[in-house]
């Protein structure tokens, strides 16, 4: 009975903890770790009574996850491997959105608004063409975030 | 503002719009693409700002296509099936 309470604890802990990223697929894992015990009827009774009883142990607000260069390189990465149009095997941070990957500009509106979304904040039009590697986005972030090392 | 950052953000626009597009934000984003392709090579400043004022409408048309679905929505919830049928 012990180890279940811990488990639940833990499931609840990591699941708040992944709650604070901004990340949409990371989200979608947690919504899927937190809907999980719902299908056993006797867990999920168990999981409201935690609930109720224990008081929330950690609070995170809407603080963000700290970040690094390299973090910031993986999540741009990360964004422009999902987007439909960009080749993944051909991606590298210093190849040029138009003439490497072959967008368009109308893509690089689209890319950018990916990039807003990711990291939660808006990038104006004039900055916005500048943007034109990956290398330059991380840079763009790592700037607005205060990060330079 | 010059013409080419207007468009831009009317792009931008849209493609905001485009997110609760009844068919999925991918049907609506390549359509969108498509139809800013098209004119891609339109250079006659008159015929740009014509343009423009035209992507502008279709936002608006887009708005209120949002609005009447959410009115239809609150109707259904109020009457029953058959008198929203008949209105």
């Amino acid at each position: 009975m012990s180890a279940l309470v811990k488990n639940i604890r833990s499931l609840s802990k990591s699941s708040s903890y992944l709650r604070c990223f901004s990340v949409r697929p990371l989200t979608v894992a947690a919504n899927k770790l937190r809907s999980a015990p719902k299908h056993t009827p006797n867990q999920s009774l168990f999981l409201t009574t935690t609930q109720r009883l224990v008081l929330p142990h950690e609070r995170s607000y809407s603080s963000k996850p700290p970040l690094s260069l390299k973090l910031i390189a993986d999540r741009v990465i990360l964004v422009l491997q999902l987007y439909d149009k960009v080749n993944p095997e051909k991606l590298k941070l210093e190849s040029h959105f138009i003439n490497d990957l072959g967008l368009d500009s109308l893509d690089h509106v689209e890319v950018i608004m990916a990039i807003e979304d990711e990291f939660g904040f808006e990038i104006p039009d004039v900055d916005a063409e500048k943007l034109l590697r990956p290398a330059d986005i991380v840079r763009y972030v790592a700037d607005k975030e205060d990060i330079y090392e | 503002m010059s013409q080419r950052s207007r468009v831009v953000t009317l792009y931008k626009n849209l493609l905001h719009l485009g997110k609760e597009w009844p068919k999925g934000y991918d049907f609506f984003r390549s359509r969108l693409h498509n139809a800013f392709l098209k004119n891609k090579d339109e250079s006659s400043p008159e015929n740009i700002e014509k343009m423009i004022k035209h992507g502008e409408f279709v936002a608006k048309e887009i708005e209120t296509l949002y609005m009447l679905k959410k009115y239809r929505t609150l109707k259904r919830r109020y009457y029953d099936e058959q008198v929203a049928r008949k209105n």
